[in-house]
């Protein structure tokens, strides 16, 4: 017994917490913000998404996404807001240009060096 | 074939220094530094001391904007320099980040106030529009363009590395 009450202290926290700051239009743009800021990065943390942070930052983020969200805003566009404000590196999905190829290819790369490497070895043993 | 492979194993841990060597110690690193020549996004807002309505059009064409608040402890430490760079003639306007008005005007009537007026940003939503994600940051901007966005303490380093070449390649603060 004692155990349930506690375990209905831990759920029923979080949706006292949580939630019902941000009012949508609908259910489709309440998934697209909660989708959003699983991807965008908290600026000030080292690493985590401004979901999963509280920092005034991310909440001033979070709030300004739901805005953007309800003025019909897409989210390629919310990400542009994001990235002219905190650079690329607020995305956790960066997007493949000139200066991300090396980044995205560079481990491929690197893997076809070690294994040419491999063969040239083998064939010189 | 053999040669090749001896060539790599040197060139790898030769390149790898060669590389760090560069990064860390290159001048113009600042991690802080941003400069994107943005705008200054349209905003309103009210001055923190005589709560009149503020617009873009009352920034000055060339000056710092400061990015405060009187919880912020950097901003006391970076306190000393503004009213160095504020007696040298530069104008210095400043952001007061999430802050209550009368913390914000008792730290400037203590320690003294480097600014001509302040924004109070009591929400943020300007400090979220330029990116700011803290304070102390700084804003060089010349004719509501921001010429150097910098995150974190302005002392004397800073300003002569990242501010003055800025200035002096824009003509400002004759």
């Amino acid at each position: 017994m004692k155990r349930i009450i506690l375990l209905s202290f831990i759920f029923l926290s979080s949706v006292s917490f949580s939630s019902e700051v941000y009012i949508f239009k609908s259910k489709a743009d309440e998934r697209r913000f909660y989708e959003l800021i699983h991807e965008v990065r908290c600026p000030k943390c080292t690493s985590g998404s401004i979901a999963s942070s509280n920092a005034p930052v991310s909440e001033d983020l979070k709030i300004k996404i739901a805005e953007l969200i309800n003025e019909g805003y897409s989210n390629k566009e919310i990400k542009d807001y994001a990235r002219a404000r905190f650079g690329n590196e607020v995305l956790y999905d960066p997007e493949i240009n000139s200066t991300t190829l090396f980044l995205w290819f560079g481990p491929f790369l690197f893997l076809a060096i070690v294994f040419l490497g491999f063969i040239f070895r083998r064939k010189i043993g | 074939m053999k040669n090749l492979l001896r060539f790599f194993i040197l060139i790898i841990p030769i390149g790898g220094i060669l590389f760090f060597y560069n990064i860390l110690t290159e001048d113009k690193f600042y991690p802080g530094a941003s400069f994107k020549n943005t705008s200054v996004p349209q905003f309103e807002l009210l001055s923190l001391q005589s709560k009149s309505p503020l617009i873009n059009d009352d920034l000055n064409n060339e000056m710092l904007l400061n990015v405060w608040a009187s919880w912020c402890i950097t901003c006391r430490i970076e306190h000393g320099f503004l009213m160095k760079l504020k007696s040298e003639g530069i104008t210095i306007t400043g952001l007061n980040y999430k802050d209550e008005a009368s913390d914000a005007i008792d730290w400037l009537n203590l320690y003294g106030n480097p600014y001509n007026y302040n924004l109070h940003d009591l929400k943020g939503s300007l400090a979220l529009d330029m990116g700011v994600t803290g304070a102390p940051e700084t804003f060089l901007i010349k004719n509501g363009v921001v010429l150097v966005h910098y995150s974190g303490e302005v002392n004397q380093g800073i300003w002569d590395k990242v501010f003055l070449p800025i200035i002096q390649d824009n003509e400002m603060f004759k």
